[in-house]
């Protein structure tokens, strides 16, 4: 017992185990190797795969990830806590004048497309939605279905907390407060768990996640029109979206503190590389061949 | 060795005991300081009667609000309904393994209970997701089972092991001459323990009771996982609610450092703090009263 | 007949909650061994997470929580067992001494998340130690520290003041007692708080969410200044955050179980420790 003799004997050999941990511990360690990405529920997945495949050509980095919501990706670089973060929206002012007052410069990645899915389940008697009615849905404003499919059974939402940035691109998109009973969900994928089991539920996540069902999509996606009437559009539909047709696609973003520049570009070159792309691809979101990368 | 040099070394060393209880005591005493600093900061900036009376959480909205109200209601809200569970079968069990069971049975059960007490908060979370909800789910006719009731009754096993401890020592601690003038005058086992010896514990009782409502309000990944933390005034059990630690969990990832937002957090950090303070101020209290009580 | 059924009734209700209760760990424990055995393998222990964290291993939280243990302990143990020896062994029973004891027990009482914001504010910021292992070790020694320090008083306080006045007879300095005669006797004592508080720091969750703790890391190194996986964060992030929830419910009902494994081997040990003890005496 070596904690025994450490006690009853304090001269003896015990402070040598713990010596040589304590050097192992610090001595490995280099800043200048290892990458914080933090943020956006949506793309913390394609990070993480993203991280996994960069690790299997180049070990002599280390990323670490954390999710959250795009908020606390942004949060976390105006923190100093961050190399890259990771946003499904641009940068409020409030934020780009803290930017400014903390003197942190920063670059911007567009790295994917991605489309916000409004998912009921699967039964749901209802195909396509136009935005009003979604807006209606959203706000609150309509607390029943039967409007929409005639049924008069109460609205379910299934959102996200105020940080996610898909949160306020769709309040944005339909330029409404979201409705106070909304379900606050930790992440996409409890948005998902929700609808799959909820007969009056409505929800939305990143295109991402509609691929990772594997018998079948357990989900319906909703079509939506941008008008009554208008033609409606799937987030699933790869044409579309090309063509900037749906209505809820936006591009997703990556923030990286000037700083850290040197230390990340191996690893966003890999991103840009034929690897990265294809990678990104496979997780179920779209490149759009003409979008500015750089800014 | 010489006496000279074994003194010196006794010196030195009482010196650095003492340092070490200074260290301590000055780091502990930093929580306090660092909460009321931060508060203060959020107190200039927002009205604390606002804080106190507002009825909505909404740090990020367009106009930013921050009601504790909301989250204040929610965690005692889901803090009472455990209690409303571990309470009584927490004293039943504990009565059990006092009066009841045998000396074998107990050396069985005990290291069980603190088995229970063992199970880490994350874990005990995770089963209010994948177990108790859908079960609530599916006997409540309710699409999911994420809400105060869920976090209520993990809670309430959370508290359970702390319960049931305190109170059988409590119990075990009442003297054997109580019973037995019970016992002298005719009344039974039964009669003795509900006429005699929980009332004569009750201060013990209550104490184990103050350190459950402790464990309870202060729980952060049970209640985060299993509550849904809709952050809407709170209507019910089978409503999602938003407590005090869960909002903190949430958000403070969040927030960039130093802004209104922050000091928010910290603010409903103090009230948690100040409310655990007074539950556990109680009970000690009622400990000193038990055994002032009971000094024999 | 209602007098018979009386105490059956009454005796029931008292056995009845007592059910209820160990329903509970019954439930607990079967289903996380039932759903979680087939799950652990040599694989899941040794390998990294693969294909997004949907295969593979939960190596990097393992290690995370190992090391993030040990610094919990290199900070707590000394500092605890030093100031415990303080308050019983050379302070005086004074008024003071008193509000530190009940500031201290107040303390184990505080909840966790706030030592959590403590560590976020002194440690990462503070110190610019930054979200790291270093500052969540910190961050959990510091919760730690309470316990431990009650813990040993209490295994001091159990040592008679006799063994003491005979050690300071033959003329042992009031160090060489306590070094020699008062610790070695409350050891076993000390060891099962130690152990219990560091089982406590090995399940814990909300201090280290803002302090250092890491969704997913791609190698398996342990870095003082670096972010962590943990055990019980990844079993939070599996259970909630994932993207696939229902695809990765097995490695998440893994991870809960090789946690909850770690956590009853803190607590065997400290069983076994006590059990040994008592059987001495």
């Amino acid at each position: 017992m070596v904690i025994f003799g450490y006690m009853t004997n304090v001269r003896s050999a015990y402070p040598y185990p713990v010596f040589f941990l304590l050097c192992w511990l610090v001595g490995c360690s280099n800043n200048q190797k290892a990458i914080k990405m933090k943020g956006s529920d949506t793309e913390v997945n394609l990070a993480v795969s993203l991280a996994e495949h960069f690790y299997k050509v180049n070990d002599t980095f280390t990323v670490a990830i954390s999710g959250g919501g795009s908020g606390l990706g942004i949060a976390s670089l105006l923190n100093g806590q961050a190399d890259i973060a990771n946003s499904s929206r641009p940068l409020n002012q409030e934020e780009d004048s803290l930017f400014i007052r903390r003197h942190i410069e920063l670059r911007t990645i567009v790295f994917a497309e991605d489309a916000t899915a409004f998912i009921v389940q699967k039964d749901f008697p209802l195909d396509s939605i136009d935005v009003n009615s979604l807006a209606g849905i959203l706000s609150g404003r309509n607390s029943t279905w039967k409007e929409i499919t005639g049924r008069d059974i109460p609205v379910t939402i299934y959102g996200r907390q105020s940080n996610s940035g898909t949160h306020s691109f769709v309040s944005n998109k339909l330029k409404i407060q979201f409705s106070r009973e909304a379900k606050e969900m930790n992440g996409n994928a409890q948005i998902m768990e929700g609808v799959k089991m909820d007969p009056s539920g409505i929800g939305y996540v990143g295109a991402g996640y509609l691929l990772q069902d594997e018998p079948g999509p357990a989900v319906k996606v909703l079509k939506i029109s941008a008008a009554p009437g208008a033609a409606a559009v799937s987030p699933l539909d790869k044409q579309a979206i090309e063509n900037r047709k749906y209505y809820f696609q936006r591009p997703l973003y990556q923030y990286i503190a000037a700083g850290s520049w040197n230390k990340v570009k191996a690893f966003i070159d890999y991103e840009k590389g034929p690897a990265g792309q294809r990678i990104i691809k496979e997780a179920g979101y779209y490149i759009i061949a003409d979008s500015p990368t750089i800014r | 060795m010489k006496v000279n040099k074994r003194e010196k070394i006794n010196t030195v060393a009482r010196l650095l005991f003492r340092n070490t209880g200074w260290i301590v005591i000055a780091l502990l005493a930093g929580i306090f300081g660092m909460l009321i600093w931060n508060t203060v900061a959020f107190f200039l900036k927002i009205k604390p009667l606002d804080f106190i009376t507002g009825t909505q959480w909404d740090p990020s909205g367009t106009s930013a609000s921050y009601g504790i109200l909301p989250l204040l209601v929610s965690t005692c809200l889901v803090t009472a309904g455990a209690m409303a569970i571990a309470i009584p079968l927490g004293i039943g069990t504990a009565a059990f393994l006092s009066e009841y069971a045998g000396r074998r049975l107990k050396n069985i059960l005990k290291p069980c209970i603190e088995m229970l007490a063992a199970v880490p908060s994350v874990a005990i979370g995770f089963l209010g997701i994948v177990v108790l909800g859908p079960s609530i789910a599916r006997l409540t006719g309710q699409p999911n089972g994420l809400n105060a009731l869920n976090g209520a009754i993990l809670l309430a096993i959370m508290a359970l092991p702390t319960i049931i401890t305190v109170t059988e020592d409590a119990l075990q601690g009442i003297p054997n001459s109580y019973k037995e003038a019970s016992y002298g005058v005719g009344a039974s086992k039964w009669q003795t323990l509900v006429r005699v010896t929980i009332p004569a514990a009750a201060p013990g009782i209550l104490a184990a009771v103050m350190l459950g409502v402790g464990r309870a309000i202060g729980e952060t990944m049970t209640v985060l996982m299993a509550t849904g933390n809709a952050s809407a005034f709170p209507k019910g059990f089978f409503h999602s609610v938003r407590t005090i630690t869960a909002t903190i969990a949430i958000e403070m990832g969040e927030v960039p450092y130093q802004t209104t937002h922050y000091y928010a957090l910290f603010a409903i950090a103090t009230v948690l703090f100040l409310f655990t303070l007074i539950i556990n101020l109680a009970g000690e209290y009622f400990v000193n009263k038990f055994r002032k009580y009971h000094a024999l | 007949m209602t007098k018979r059924w009386t105490p059956l009734l009454e005796w029931g209700t008292l056995l009845g909650s007592t059910l209820i209760v160990f329903f509970f760990l019954g439930v607990i424990l079967w289903d996380l061994i039932s759903k979680g055995g087939p799950s652990l393998s040599w694989e899941f222990v040794t390998a990294l997470p693969k294909v997004g964290m949907t295969k593979g291993g939960i190596l990097p939280a393992i290690i995370g929580t190992v090391l993030l243990t040990l610094i919990t302990a290199l900070l707590a143990v000394p500092f605890g067992i030093c100031c415990a020896i303080y308050l019983n062994e050379y302070a005086r029973d004074n008024g003071f001494t008193r509000l530190i004891r009940a500031s201290i027990r107040n303390l184990a009482g505080v909840p966790s998340i706030i030592y959590g914001l403590f560590g976020l504010a002194l440690f990462v910021q503070g110190l610019h130690m930054g979200t790291s292992l270093l500052s969540a070790g910190c961050t959990l020694g510091l919760l730690s520290l309470p316990y431990i320090i009650i813990t040993t008083e209490e295994a001091l306080r159990r040592i008679p003041a006799s063994t003491r006045e005979a050690a300071l007879a033959v003329g042992a300095t009031q160090f060489e007692s306590i070094r020699d005669v008062v610790l070695p006797s409350a050891l076993p004592g000390i060891l099962t708080g130690v152990v219990l508080t560091l089982s406590r720091a090995a399940g814990e969750t909300a201090p280290i969410l803002f302090t250092g703790v890491a969704f997913y890391i791609n190698s398996p190194s342990g870095y003082l200044n670096q972010e962590f996986m943990s055990l019980p964060y990844h079993l939070y992030m599996l259970s909630t955050q994932h993207q696939a929830i229902a695809e990765v419910r097995p490695l998440a009902y893994g991870t809960a179980l090789v946690l909850l494994m770690v956590v009853f081997l803190f607590n065997g040990t400290a069983f076994y420790i006590r059990y040994k003890y008592h059987r001495h005496e």
